[in-house]
């Protein structure tokens, strides 16, 4: 059996982020390993230690990304494949070039993270099975192998459901998949031996981004201040205040 | 153009590594352990599990085989997170050195091999109750039997000393003979005759265990005796010249700590109608946090580096490292209250646990004054 992890290197989020003329600028800030694909690497290290087989992380980014996919070898997988575009490049498009990838791999399970930290999207696991013609399960939450199939539990927005799933398929991760491990320092010292073999995006025909952005904006959080006056008629007050709780807060 | 700040990208990583993991596992846990006064065994765990613990023993014997600089690394994530841990992984660092210094291969085999086996840990048994900066004053006796020691005495103040497999012990054959008369030897904790007294009442590093140990005619083979008879005080020594490096690296981890809460809370804090970091008499004392963490810091990789390199320059920059390092942090850690107000002085905010905790920085392992002999004698060396 083989799997693969999709990984994204993205800032941490207790890092600072500054924005320079429009645009997000990563100077100072720590990069680390997507904390949803850290459950996807995770997933597919649990799967090679219970069944054997190999796994093999896999991503689209910028040279740096080798960062990210070290500390992935780190944990344990066993090799890396890097498609290299630098800026910024639309998950479909990457789901084109990351497809042609994982036909040439042709693993029997893809795991991804279900959003990424950076640019909020959701489409990248969806758009590569869309790629491969594969099925998918997105927000994942349990999985396990049976006789050429998988099970797996699918988060839904008031409960879950279980499916069964022909592979090759690709699964998206969710909080509660698994408990991610940390690299280990003798890990590290091993990483450096394993194989990342490096693709120029441009040679599996990425000539752009399908979608270009322009300005980008850091969102301000201001608090309303609302206040009630309570000195004339408490009971109507507090009414009002339960109201708001209610329907505006959502917090009771 | 030879001098190079850079860490290499292994390194890079083990310090990410180290401070994800004191961010999340060792930073949330260190008020409860600093109250309980208990021993953070799944800490100790954890780390062995990631790989940080007692990260110098050698290939050969199953270890990675690192150097200070790793250590340093680590020291000061650990020590920003809570200096009381740190120094249990730090302490059997310092109970491992004398064997890397004197040991045979067989020794280090023997020893060290089953520290890589499962968390576990080494510690070093030097001061008494009657003697601390005047280490050659022991009085541990050891006496030649045939193909054993036997060993009577007391040991004061040594961390891991219960918990840790063994302990090396400096102990004297003569003591007349001063500094000569010193045998150092391992002595496992399962032999007879070995007992501890934990001490209690610590003002910081609580979560680090101290110890006395009473060795009541406790038998040795001779095969555990580090070097030759009369060696084992140098043997102390080149260990110290060594391992003060790591107690400077919590220091630094400690200092930064200090700022990092300093800043954070000067931004929250208003007085007068504006943030209390609008006011120069707060600025000035995070610069002065600022320029101490920083050189302390350089000083503290340029020691680790040299003695990396094997360049006996270590022995007074190691001693600089230690001294300076722990009297930067203890005054951050001042400032931090100041810095606090009334805050400050409680255990709700972390840092009058800073203080507490590295008050100790400046006293073991070579308590400050005793760095500047060590510094000055260095100086006088060159010219005598």
């Amino acid at each position: 059996m083989k799997y693969v992890a999709i990984i994204r290197q993205v800032p941490d989020g207790e890092s600072k982020i500054k924005v320079d003329g429009g645009r997000v600028n990563l100077e100072g800030a720590t990069l680390i390993l997507d904390q949803m694909d850290e459950y996807a690497v995770e997933q597919i290290i649990r799967l090679k230690e219970a069944h054997g087989g190999e796994a093999v992380v896999v991503a689209f980014g910028p040279e740096r990304t080798e960062e990210a996919m070290r500390t992935a070898l780190a944990m344990g997988a066993d090799r890396g494949v890097l498609v290299t575009a630098e800026g910024y490049v639309d998950p479909v498009t990457q789901a084109g070039a990351l497809a042609k990838v994982l036909a040439e791999e042709a693993p029997d399970v893809v795991f991804t993270g279900g959003q990424q930290a950076d640019w909020d999207s959701q489409a990248l696991g969806a758009a590569v099975a869309e790629a491969l013609g594969w099925p998918s399960v997105t927000w994942t939450t349990a999985f396990e192998l049976e006789d050429g199939h998988a099970k797996a539990t699918h988060d839904l927005d008031e409960g879950a459901e279980v499916v069964r799933v022909a592979l090759p398929a690709v699964f998206t991760t969710q909080q509660g998949l698994n408990e991610p491990r940390y690299p280990t320092l003798p890990g590290i010292m091993k990483a450096k031996k394993k194989e990342i073999k490096k693709i120029d995006a441009a040679e599996l025909g990425v000539s752009g981004s399908k979608v270009e952005i322009l300005e980008q904006t850091i969102m301000e959080l201001e608090r309303k201040g609302k206040i009630i006056d309570g000195t004339k008629d408490p009971a109507a007050a507090a009414a009002e205040l339960i109201k708001l709780l209610h329907e505006e807060a959502k917090v009771l | 153009m030879a001098l190079d700040f850079s860490l290499t990208d292994e390194q890079k990583q083990l310090q990410q590594l180290a401070r994800r993991f004191a961010r999340e596992q060792v930073a949330p846990r260190a008020a409860e352990y600093d109250q309980n006064e208990k021993v953070p065994w799944e800490l100790v765990e954890q780390l062995y599990e990631i790989g940080l613990l007692n990260i110098s023993v050698p290939e050969e014997a199953g270890g990675l085989g690192l150097g200070l600089v790793e250590e340093v690394i680590i020291g000061e994530e650990l020590g920003w997170a809570d200096m009381g841990f740190y120094t249990i992984p730090m302490a059997s660092e310092l109970g491992i050195t004398p064997i890397l210094i004197a040991g045979t291969e067989e020794q280090k085999k023997r020893f060290l091999g089953p520290l890589t086996e499962r968390p576990s840990l080494a510690a070093f048994a030097l001061s008494e109750p009657g003697n601390g900066s005047d280490a050659a004053a022991l009085r541990t006796r050891i006496v030649r039997e045939g193909d054993e020691y036997v060993i009577t005495g007391t040991k004061m103040w040594i961390s891991n000393a219960k918990e840790a497999d063994f302990n090396v012990v400096f102990a004297t054959f003569d003591p007349s003979l001063r500094h000569k008369g010193v045998i150092a030897i391992v002595v496992e904790n399962d032999r007879e005759g070995v007992s501890f007294n934990k001490i209690h009442g610590k003002m910081g590093q609580r979560a680090a265990p101290t110890y006395e140990i009473v060795y009541d005619g406790v038998r040795v083979p001779v095969e555990n005796r580090l070097g030759e008879e009369g060696e084992g005080f140098k043997i102390a020594m080149l260990t110290l010249d060594k391992t003060r490096i790591p107690v400077a690296a919590g220091s630094v981890g400690v200092a930064r700590r200090a700022l990092d809460e300093s800043a954070r809370y000067a931004l929250e804090r208003e007085a007068f109608g504006r943030p209390i970091a609008d006011f120069q008499a707060i600025q000035f004392k995070l610069a002065e946090m600022k320029i101490g963490l920083e050189t302390a810091r350089m000083y503290t990789y340029y020691a680790a580096w040299l003695a990396d390199r094997g360049d006996p320059e270590h022995i007074s920059a190691s001693a600089i490292a230690k001294a300076y390092a722990s009297e930067v942090a203890f005054e951050a850690a001042n400032q931090a209250i100041q810095i606090h107000g009334g805050y400050g002085y409680v255990n709700d905010f972390p840092v009058e646990k800073l203080l507490r905790d590295v008050k100790l920085n400046q006293i073991y392992e070579g308590t400050n004054e005793i760095q500047r002999v060590i510094i000055a004698r260095n100086i006088l060396k060159a010219l005598r």
